[in-house]
């Protein structure tokens, strides 16, 4: 049961690996790979007011669900096709904003060759789907080429935010703090969006009836409450205990003691949301927890879990009928209650920023090789760095970089959000809360 | 000189006491306020408030002669009309419609009344002069008990007339002036006493140290595990009053640095204290109705930091429904606010009783007990809050607590874990301790 979330991500980067070429832009766009002058030589293939003409149009504001509302998997052909078109409508769209907001940046900045990757990457994937814009996908064909441009650019875009960061980091005296919070907030939260739309097509490609035909039997479908890489009856404890196994093994293996975790409130609520997300939210939080409890010394205290879940409303429970929605509440909240003495009144003003904005130069060094890890269901690399970090020199900027503030960035994602109440002195409790089906923010 | 429209007269309120101002002033509490001659005012309000510092407030008592206990006096003497005639001109400037609501009328009335006696008072020269003073201060912080539920109650019949972020703004600002008058008022009440106590000598060398228990007149060194339990004590009584002997009660239970100790005015933090812990034990008693076995104890923090106390209040009652949630923090707003106002009524008739059960006072700490003859009437508008029976919900609470504890650079946050229960965080500054602090907070009080 525990393992459910890391098996379907084992299943999907399998998937991947067979269908993605290895960083294949320079080659499918014809031009040579320019790492250092990216910028100038795509900009051959996207023509300015096309970037234009659709960043000036408006965001969809993405909703649990939308995405869902293809049908719970196995799709029919007619469900994928229109699972490809709604995805067509969104992305483009969305690409061109971030480009947009890329291009606004100083060229002293655009220019570092980390951000000029970052942007390649965002002119090439726009440019990849540019030609599907002006047809309607009606054909199995276009579809699975669709599909694999859809996995080319989770693929290109896997490695976006430590890019960024060490990025910004090089480029600090040349843009403010403050404007780069900003750029990364608006950034990050937006990449969120445009992956999880990918990454849904992809999934209910992989699952739909023309494409999975032999794979599984029905009977697996009958038991899942996958639909696409949402699970709609999501366990919040389990990605708990699951997170908990993972941090506190990194922490045995630092510290050479891991304090216990306890789980109390409404342990058998389920919802509807994306285990990969809940799973990136809870490592940051637990992370923090477990080691300012075994810094502080006080290792014998366990750390409280309380997960609440508002009562059924009978409306839900009426849907619940409905074939589209297995039973589940509204949202949850999430308390993580620590003895670790609270975040001192110097750091707490602090937390929501990314860290790498005002490093000093001797940090740079420090974290030389610190910046890996980030979004999607890569935040395990990131624990394992911050907690990793924590006893050397750099031990004050551990667990300060960017996990926080992106955690609650995937929280807001979906109407939810993240809030911290620090004793210091005594502990902190942090109060996650999540929405199911909701607006997103 | 009164316009037509006064004739109705319904009241008449005599100010038997009052030396400088015999005469009748009539009012009709169904109708438009009285007109009245502008000028007056206006001149007033060209005055600013002069802020007094927190430092003040704390040490004045303590090399007090003759000649400072009569600076004191002249200082509040200009202070709370001027303060006044700020609050009258905002309510001047609200709606029509809104100041014609009899409630809001009425607290109107009480404000001009309170300005027309106050601006009268001519310089005082005399221990005797303070002394009248002091008789009229306390007189009109008696008669304006009723102005916060009678407020409430014109705020809530007047929630379509206004927006409601303006009608918040309006009530924290009266809230607040309303808290620096009498701490001001109460300050000198209290250095009148002692100035008047048969062990003041004006000559005698200061006996208490800096470090004594006796931060002030005004602020006492409060602790916090005495606070929680005194207030705790008196919500568990309340509660099972109203819920009866039978209904299963919450522990409270209390951890972290009991020994916190830190200066504040001890009916504030009792108000405070008291309505979070009153939320609380009603909650889990509400929840248990329906649920077997023991009530889920009330978990109290005290987390004691350099520079704050934090009071941690952990609950399982449940939680905050979502319909009452974005009102939480408003006056008369959300969707139980006529079940407020049929509480708000019985209110004024209450503060009366609650007076006579100030009669028997409880051990506050062994403070409360002291309290003398100045003291108990000013914190009365707050007790008659505190004392009041359970069930009578008045959703003011949570907002009036929270100017409360703005007032004095503290905070008050609460998170709902909606279907388990409330965690709800006082954060106190520890003023006393830093002078630095008590200097950066003098504009505090301009309001």
């Amino acid at each position: 049961m525990i393992t459910r979330p890391a098996t379907f991500r084992l299943r999907f980067l399998k998937v991947w690996r067979q269908k993605t070429p290895p960083r294949t832009y320079a080659t499918l766009t014809g031009e040579p790979s320019t790492q250092t002058w990216p910028h100038q030589s795509q900009f051959g293939n996207i023509h300015d007011d096309q970037v234009a003409r659709l960043a000036a149009k408006p965001l969809h504001p993405l909703a649990l669900a939308d995405l869902i509302r293809h049908g719970r998997p196995p799709l029919s052909t007619e469900a994928l096709f229109s699972s490809a078109n709604f995805t067509l409508s969104l992305l483009p769209i969305r690409l061109a904003h971030r480009i947009q907001a890329l291009r606004n940046l100083p060229f002293i900045v655009v220019s570092n060759p980390h951000i000029a990757q970052i942007y390649s990457n965002y002119v090439h994937s726009l440019s990849t789907l540019l030609p599907y814009q002006e047809r309607r996908i009606s054909n199995l064909e276009d579809e699975i080429q669709f599909t694999e441009v859809m996995a080319d650019l989770v693929q290109t875009h896997s490695n976006t935010i430590p890019t960024l960061a060490r990025g910004f980091l090089e480029c600090r005296r040349y843009i403010s703090p403050g404007d780069v919070t900003r750029f990364l907030d608006e950034h990050l939260r937006a990449r969120i969006g445009t992956r999880l739309i990918a990454e849904q097509h992809i999934a209910l490609h992989l699952s739909s009836k023309p494409h999975n035909g032999g794979v599984s039997t029905p009977q697996d479908h009958d038991q899942s409450s996958y639909t696409g890489v949402i699970d709609t009856a999501l366990r919040p404890a389990e990605i708990i205990r699951h997170c908990e196994a993972f941090v506190g093994e990194i922490c045995e293996l630092k510290y050479g003691v891991r304090p216990t975790l306890v789980i109390n409130g409404q342990s058998d609520a389920r919802m509807t949301h994306v285990p990969t997300h809940l799973e990136y939210i809870i490592t940051e939080l637990l992370k923090n927890a477990f080691r300012a409890t075994v810094e502080s010394g006080k290792e014998r205290e366990p750390i409280e879990v309380t997960i609440a879940a508002p009562p059924e409303v009978p409306e839900a429970a009426s849907r619940a009928t409905d074939s589209t929605h297995l039973p589940s509440i509204p949202g949850v909240t999430i308390r993580i209650r620590d003895r670790g003495g609270g975040i001192s009144p110097e750091v707490l003003p602090h937390i929501w920023a990314y860290s790498f904005t005002t490093f000093a130069d001797e940090d740079v060094t420090a974290t030389g090789n610190n910046g890996g890890g980030g979004g999607g269901g890569n935040g395990n690399v990131d624990a394992l760095n911050a907690i990793s970090g924590a006893g050397g020199d750099s031990s004050s900027l551990a667990g300060l970089g960017y996990g926080l503030p992106l955690g609650r960035a995937y929280a807001e994602h979906f109407g939810g959000g993240v809030q911290v109440q620090s004793l210091w002195g005594w502990g902190t409790d942090v109060y996650l809360k999540l929405r199911g089906l909701g607006k997103s923010g | 000189m009164l316009p037509p429209v006064a004739r109705r007269i319904q009241t008449t309120i005599r100010l038997k006491d009052c030396y400088l101002c015999r005469q009748e002033i009539r009012w009709a509490s169904g109708g438009a306020p009285p007109w009245r001659p502008a000028a007056i005012l206006d001149e007033w309000v060209q005055r600013e408030a002069r802020p007094i510092s927190l430092r003040q407030l704390t040490f004045f008592g303590r090399t007090l002669t003759e000649y400072r206990l009569l600076s004191s006096a002249n200082y509040v003497r200009t202070e709370l009309p001027t303060r006044l005639a700020h609050r009258l001109r905002d309510m001047q400037t609200l709606p029509y419609v809104v100041v014609t609501n009899p409630h809001m009328s009425h607290v109107y009335e009480l404000y001009y009344k309170a300005f027309e006696t106050l601006r009268r008072v001519r310089e005082i020269k005399t221990v005797d002069d303070n002394d009248r003073y002091c008789n009229i201060i306390t007189e009109t912080l008696q008669e304006h008990l009723t102005v916060i539920p009678k407020l409430t109650m014109g705020i809530i019949e007047c929630q379509s007339l206004m927006k409601p972020e303006e009608t918040n703004r309006f009530m924290n600002t009266l809230l607040r002036s309303r808290i620096s008058r009498r701490v001001i008022a109460e300050q000198h009440l209290a250095l009148t006493e002692t100035f008047h106590s048969p062990w003041h000598f004006p000559d005698a060398k200061q006996p208490q140290d800096p470090s004594s228990d006796f931060v002030g007149d005004v602020f006492l060194k409060c602790n916090a595990k005495e606070v929680v339990e005194e207030c705790s004590q008196r919500a568990r009584t309340l509660a099972r009053e109203a819920f009866g002997s039978a209904c299963r009660m919450p522990e409270v239970n209390l951890q972290g640095h009991l020994n916190a100790t830190f200066p504040y005015i001890l009916s504030h933090l009792q108000y405070i204290v008291g309505e979070l812990l009153r939320n609380s034990i009603e909650a889990v008693v509400e929840r248990w109705r329906h649920l077997p076995g023991h009530p889920a104890p009330v978990d109290v923090l005290i987390c004691e930091a350099p520079q704050h106390v934090i009071i941690r209040i952990s609950d399982q009652g449940g939680g905050i429904p979502k319909d009452i949630l974005p009102s939480l923090w408003s006056f008369g707003k959300g969707p139980r606010s006529h079940i407020h106002l049929e509480n708000l009524v019985r209110v004024p008739k209450m503060a009366a009783t609650m007076q006579e059960l100030r009669a028997f006072p409880t051990s506050a700490g062994g403070i409360a007990a002291d309290a003398n003859d100045w003291r108990r009437p000013v914190d009365g508008s707050l007790s008659s809050l505190t004392y009041r029976p359970p069930d009578l919900r008045l959703g003011m609470g949570l907002p009036m607590s929270r100017v409360y504890a703005e007032y004095w650079a503290g905070s008050l946050e609460l998170h709902s874990l909606e279907g388990y229960g409330v965690d709800a965080f006082l954060t106190i500054s520890k003023l006393g301790n830093k002078n630095e602090q008590l200097s950066t907070r003098a504009s505090m009080d301009a309001v």
